[in-house]
């Protein structure tokens, strides 16, 4: 059993040279790449005329010179280092096993020191906006008034705490992770497809990439000024403590649901990393509005809690009184500031997939300032005009339910049977206010080993930003890719991989 | 009018239980035509009660009890005084319908439009809308929520045991019976269906002498609808009264799981028997702080001894002299 998760550093090939500029291998033709298909979507790899892009050039070298065996024994070796360290996501509605070992990619996903600037300011725009919106409907609700964004959307949201109206919260920062999906459009360009802003899982497999995939090509990694992301757990402990006011002797507690979370090794990881406690909500109590963890030496107080549970299981007393998973009194405790919550409750309403369509809006209401990241043009069922061109598109749309996540109640249009578009049709007229739809995105391409060499597959991009006293965006991202050829639902909770990302220096 | 409130609620276990933790919802409001005198909790065993003031203006104590208990007692007592109704008139004009915009209405009206977990609409609900002629509102706000009033009065029977503290309004639509809670939730969907800001309150309503339907010495539930010419006005079905001085508010929600008198949980694997008891009698005027001070005599008693230093240093200044 390895205690220290990323002990082992040796590399998983030989030695591993970069090839200079040698013969050249066309996807689609030559051996890795026979079965890479260059279709209409934007691929990272190649250019339409299926030549390989400068800043993939180096790892295109690497695996024109690798025999597909030596491919395969590096791709396992990867997946060996998952398999020791137990890095396994836990798929729900499966009747054949709940436990499975996130699908890793041998191959990295480069992204240039350009596109992660833009991509670095527009989510930090994002995020601030964001933030502003949560205080404003919390606070005086001038957006609601100036009739920005209907009243009824966030009154009507179930993700909207009431119980959070004239909370102040530290630096007005409700959101202190959120990881946003970004993907690729035709053009080439970065858009976002949705912010998660309640707690956002899958930063462990954006560090136990890194680690699998720089021994799988470490000549290839070193050559490229690849920026670093190995203190993601000391910037996420730094935008923990400056929760609070005071710097010493603060107190921090992950708080899990527990093993059987499909991201627990997820919480343990970075508990382990931060070196703070791991509980669950029974090892916690409060008293005299004082949150204590149980301890063989008695009670010791907590100050910050990162929790890794819904809202609605925080506090049994406050909300789902069912709730096993929660505190009882833990509101009342972060309501006479004696501890700190992050993400703060109540930030659900923001990442709700129809104020996603109002973020431009929000971004010039708040920073009068225009949005760097576009969004996906976005359909909202609630207006008439919408509503009709969506049920008129269903085959060419992909319909979401507005406060549902992870894959879970959407329509993949262009993919789905006559009989559940018609299915589906009748969910959306009977509660049209609970959907939005976007045109189906061709996601990106990139590169992914599949066994019998290099093929084309679907991406996305998940970087993780942290925002307490100041705002941080560790240069990096989970990569999902969906491994199913032609598919484009990378969640990992519906079969999805990943991949490292490479975010380049220069 | 002043009224003195005693409600004791007491919570018996068949097994010893810990980690108590708990909510209460029982300080009468203090504003319009109620004033609040004096107000005061106990516990049994004692705890340390905090208190803060909700979203909707509603006082809430909560405490914790770490240690072991069979039982729980909490009582509290308050000194109400209720002043002059302002009067209302029959009925208004028809342009108040008109006057339900965002002009006359602000957030926390907009929030008591949307449905809650008790006061939503459901098929049941629509088929007692279009049963009992309320699918659409008669004449003026005021007269369409009258009618409403009496129409929920006439429809059910008062009953209590049919449903529980935590019945959605079909129980009580399929057995055309119930008690106040239901009522109030039955009448705020359909308010709220209209486009009325409806809300809950919870409190208590003097008996004596009256005809109510509604169960004397007990906690009581009504509704309270927003009028933009007069603002909220409280109209009490379970009873087909107007709220009036005898109406006595403690809370106000979206719905009662919004403002239950009492919420709690506990840990020991134990069922709980909860007893209430609630008693109300109009009381002679509580002497104000003010007037307790005027009736005091001019000091005769001797002036206060001063503390050890302040004497230590007396004396050493005599010895000086």
């Amino acid at each position: 059993m390895q205690h220290e998760a990323f002990a082992n550093t040796e590399d998983f090939g030989g030695p591993d040279i970069v090839a200079g500029p040698g013969r050249v291998s066309r996807p689609g033709a030559d051996a890795p790449y026979t079965g890479y298909e260059l279709g209409k979507p934007y691929d990272e790899m190649f250019t339409r005329e299926g030549k390989a892009r400068a800043p993939y050039a180096a790892l295109d070298s690497r695996l024109s010179t690798l025999p597909l065996e030596e491919l395969n024994r590096r791709q396992q070796a990867c997946e060996q280092s998952f398999l020791h360290q137990g890095i396994t996501f836990t798929v729900y509605n499966d009747n054949r096993a709940t436990e499975r070992i996130i699908p890793t990619d041998l191959l990295p996903r480069i992204v240039t020191a350009k596109e992660w600037d833009r991509i670095e300011r527009g989510l930090t725009q994002r995020i601030l906006a964001l933030n502003l919106f949560l205080r404003d409907i919390y606070g005086d609700s001038r957006v609601l008034k100036d009739g920005v964004v209907p009243r009824s959307m966030i009154y009507g949201s179930k993700h909207y705490r009431r119980e959070m109206r004239g909370l102040p919260v530290p630096h007005g920062a409700y959101v202190n992770i959120c990881g946003s999906d970004l993907v690729r459009n035709e053009a080439g360009d970065f858009v976002v497809l949705e912010d998660n802003l309640r707690v956002p899982s899958g930063v462990s497999y954006m560090l136990a990439n890194r680690d699998a995939v720089r021994r799988a090509f470490p000549a290839v990694f070193r050559s490229m000024g690849v920026r670093p992301i190995e203190h993601y757990p000391l910037e996420l402990l730094a935008t923990l403590r400056s929760l609070v006011p005071f710097h010493e002797d603060v107190s921090i507690a992950i708080l899990t649901p527990g093993v059987f979370n499909s991201a627990y090794f997820e919480h343990a990881f970075l508990a382990r990393q931060m070196g703070v406690e791991l509980v669950e909500g029974h090892d916690l109590l409060v008293n005299d509005n004082v949150v204590y963890t149980r301890t063989t030496s008695g009670l010791k107080r907590i100050d910050v809690i990162y929790r890794r549970i819904d809202d609605d299981f925080v506090d049994p007393l406050i909300f789902r009184e069912d709730s096993a998973l929660g505190v009882p009194g833990l509101f009342n405790a972060y309501r006479a500031g004696n501890v700190m919550i992050a993400n703060a409750l109540g930030t659900g309403v923001a990442d709700d997939k129809a104020v996603y369509a109002y973020v431009p809006r929000l971004i010039r209401y708040y920073l009068a300032e225009e949005p760097i990241l576009d969004n996906v043009e976005t359909f909202l069922c609630r207006e008439e005009k919408s509503l009709s061109h969506v049920l008129a598109n269903l085959d060419k749309l992909v319909v979401k339910a507005v406060s549902e996540s992870g894959g879970y109640g959407m329509l993949v249009g262009p993919h789905a049977s006559q009989a559940e578009r018609e299915d589906f049709a009748q969910k959306i007229k009977s509660d049209p206010e609970n959907y939005i739809a976007q045109p189906t995105i061709q996601l990106s391409t990139a590169p992914t080993f599949i066994g019998s060499g290099v093929e084309a597959r679907h991406v996305d991009l998940r970087p993780f930003i942290l925002h307490g006293a100041e705002t941080k965006i560790v240069p990096g991202a989970l990569t999902r890719v969906a491994l199913k050829r032609g598919s484009l639902v990378v969640n990992s909770s519906q079969g999805g991989g990943s991949k490292d990302t490479w975010v380049l220096s220069q | 009018m002043f009224y003195s409130i005693r409600h004791v609620t007491r919570f018996r276990y068949n097994a010893p239980v810990r980690e108590a933790v708990m909510e209460l919802r029982m300080q009468p409001r203090s504003e319009g035509p109620q004033a609040l005198r004096s107000f005061q909790i106990a516990t049994n065993p004692r705890a340390q009660l905090y208190a803060y003031t909700d979203h909707l203006g509603n006082a809430v104590y909560h405490f914790n009890m770490l240690r072991e208990h069979e039982d729980l007692h909490i009582e509290a007592q308050a000194v109400v005084e209720i002043g002059q109704m302002r009067p209302l008139p029959e009925h208004l004009d028809a342009l108040e319908w008109g006057r339900y915009n965002a002009f006359n209405l602000s957030d926390d009206h907009f929030d008591m439009l949307e449905p809650s977990k008790f006061a939503r609409p459901s098929p049941e609900l629509e088929a007692f809308m279009r049963i009992a002629d309320l699918s659409k509102p008669e004449g003026d706000p005021l007269t369409a929520l009258k009618t409403l009033q009496r129409t929920i009065y006439d429809s059910f029977e008062y009953q209590s045991g049919v449903t529980e503290v935590n019945s959605p309004i079909e129980v009580a639509l399929e057995q055309r019976r119930g008690v106040c809670q239901d009522f109030a939730h039955i009448m705020t969907a359909i308010g709220r269906v209209w486009r009325i800001p409806c809300r809950y309150v919870s409190g208590y309503l003097y008996h004596k002498g009256s005809r109510d339907r509604s169960t004397a010495d007990a906690t009581h539930a009504w509704v309270e609808a927003y009028l933009p010419s007069l603002g909220w006005v409280g109209f009490d079905p379970t009873n087909n009264i107007m709220a009036c001085e005898r109406h006595i508010r403690a809370a106000v929600g979206r719905d009662y799981s919004d403002v239950p008198p009492t919420r709690g949980t506990y840990k020991g694997g134990a069922d709980s028997e909860l007893s209430i008891a609630v008693s109300l009698e109009p009381t002679q005027a509580p002497v104000r702080h003010e007037d307790f001070l005027k009736v005091t005599r001019p000091m005769t008693s001797p002036t206060p001894t001063p503390s050890m230093p302040e004497r230590l240093y007396h004396q050493q200044q005599q010895q000086q002299q």
